[in-house]
């Protein structure tokens, strides 16, 4: 049985999906066999990050209704023959999902697969509902702001109230990545620091990933960032996947500024 | 020459020395004229010559039926078993009060879990909690409330007293009146009702609770 890992975060834009990217992409690089599943029903993104747009022929809604089967929706990664990818639904809505069946979707992708990667929609709505229901553990991306700091809170205590492993009287592994960090930001204050975050979400943190501008390029390029060996973001991305994989890599500071040549010559005559 | 008083109306006296005892009424005339004198002795032609002049009534040598015991000592009598029965019904009460406070006691809930956002907790009596209210989240107490931990949310307070720590964005009603949170800040606080006024008293000045 594979690990089922859902990632979440209540409000929508920080990075989520990026997140579900790199981290599969990073899994299988790991060596490990996995797949990404994009559960935002009827707003697809992810097969754009992963640069696997016109590859997608058969999407999670259609496997579901058992219309074909799962090899066939199956979309190997261009960029590891580890990662696969499962496309959402553009044409139908949340509306279609139910639990019997997803609980039938999951398993058989737990059998198939060593880890299985949720993309959550944003928000708290019965799709967010549905991708929590049959996971194991749970990654949670905030950023260092109170609005995505208030809405994680939030989806937490639904992931700790109806997801199906904590019904049971289990506990549901939950894993923090704080994303968008400035260090600047956090230096001057301006910005929640981690142990604030940590601090008011009580999960373990798995990683923290600096503020990146190669992302967006990347994500346009369709051409996930931890491919990029210099971007600080896709070493952080690295970092995070071995981590999830069991390695024991130590926490990187990523909130203080790396004084870079030029700065050192300002300093001087500052 | 002895005289004693048997009841309101009837005093007793004892003829020994008619002189004595004709100057003793001729003092006492107001506070005697009305009664009936029951003299025990001998009667001397002196005293009733007197005694028909003053037109005091009497009567000669009478046993008078055995004395009840006097109001005066029923009533102390009385006291005393007030007092004792007082006695008992406060120790009733204090057990009273005792039990209700052990009562109290086990009232209180104790809760270890951190609040999150969306999440609410209604308790009926005292509640106890040893971890964070984060932003987004409410408690509503009835009774007393004290939190260790820094609150970011909404309380809703109607007990005695409550103790917490709140941040700025933190909303606190205390019997329905907003306490502003720049006094709850920074330490842990003591928050009580006095005479309609609410009263906040920094618990400890340097706590290391909720840090």
């Amino acid at each position: 049985m594979g690990r089922i890992i859902a990632v979440i975060s209540g409000k929508g834009g920080v990075g989520k999906t990026t997140t579900s990217a790199n981290v599969g992409l990073g899994i299988a690089i790991n060596n490990k066999k996995c797949v990404v599943v994009d559960f935002d029903i009827g707003q697809r993104n992810l097969d754009m990050i992963l640069g696997l747009e016109n590859r997608v022929v058969y999407d999670i809604v259609q496997v579901m209704d058992e219309e074909v089967k799962l090899k066939q929706a199956l979309i190997k990664s261009k960029y590891n023959d580890n990662l696969f990818f499962l496309a959402a639904s553009q044409t139908k809505d949340k509306t279609v999902l139910d639990s019997t069946k997803i609980k039938k979707f999951i398993e058989q992708l737990s059998e198939e697969f060593e880890y299985v990667i949720l993309d959550a929609p944003a928000g708290i709505e019965s799709g967010y509902e549905h991708t929590i229901e049959f996971a194991d553990s749970a990654i949670i991306v905030v950023n260092p702001e109170v609005s995505s700091i208030r809405d994680a809170d939030r989806a937490i205590g639904i992931l700790d109230s109806k997801s199906q492993k904590v019904k049971d009287g289990e506990e549901v592994y939950k894993y923090l990545i704080i994303n968008r960090i400035n260090p600047k930001m956090v230096q001057s204050g301006e910005m929640l620091t981690s142990e604030d975050i940590l601090d008011i979400l009580n999960v373990p943190l798995v990683g923290k990933i600096p503020e990146d501008k190669g992302i967006i390029d990347a994500s346009n390029q369709g051409k996930p960032i931890i491919l990029d060996k210099n971007s600080p973001a896709g070493q952080a991305y690295s970092r995070i996947s071995s981590r999830l994989c069991g390695e024991n890599i130590e926490m990187m500071d990523v909130e203080s500024i790396k004084e870079g040549f030029m700065d050192k010559i300002k300093g001087i005559f500052k | 020459m002895k005289i004693k008083q048997y009841s309101v109306q009837v005093c007793e006296a004892s003829l020994t020395d008619e002189d004595d005892f004709i100057s003793f009424f001729d003092t006492n005339y107001n506070f005697f004229k009305n009664h009936l004198i029951v003299i025990n002795g001998e009667m001397t032609k002196k005293v009733e010559e007197y005694l028909s002049e003053k037109d005091l009534k009497y009567i000669l040598n009478i046993t008078l039926p055995k004395k009840q015991p006097s109001k005066t000592i029923k009533k102390e009598n009385h006291n005393d078993v007030e007092k004792q029965r007082c006695l008992d019904e406060k120790k009733e009460l204090e057990n009273q009060i005792q039990e209700l406070a052990m009562n109290q006691q086990n009232d209180i809930k104790v809760l270890d879990t951190l609040l999150r956002s969306g999440q609410e907790l209604k308790v009926d009596g005292d509640l106890l909690l040893l971890n964070r209210v984060n932003s987004g989240a409410n408690i509503i107490v009835d009774g007393n409330l004290i939190i260790t931990q820094i609150v970011d949310g909404s309380i809703r307070c109607n007990g005695n007293f409550m103790m917490l720590k709140a941040s700025q964005k933190a909303n606190i009603l205390f019997h329905d009146v907003e306490v502003e949170n720049s006094y709850l800040k920074d330490r842990l606080n003591r928050v009580e009702l006095k005479n309609n006024e609410i009263i906040i008293t920094p618990v400890l000045k340097e706590t290391n609770w909720g840090v």
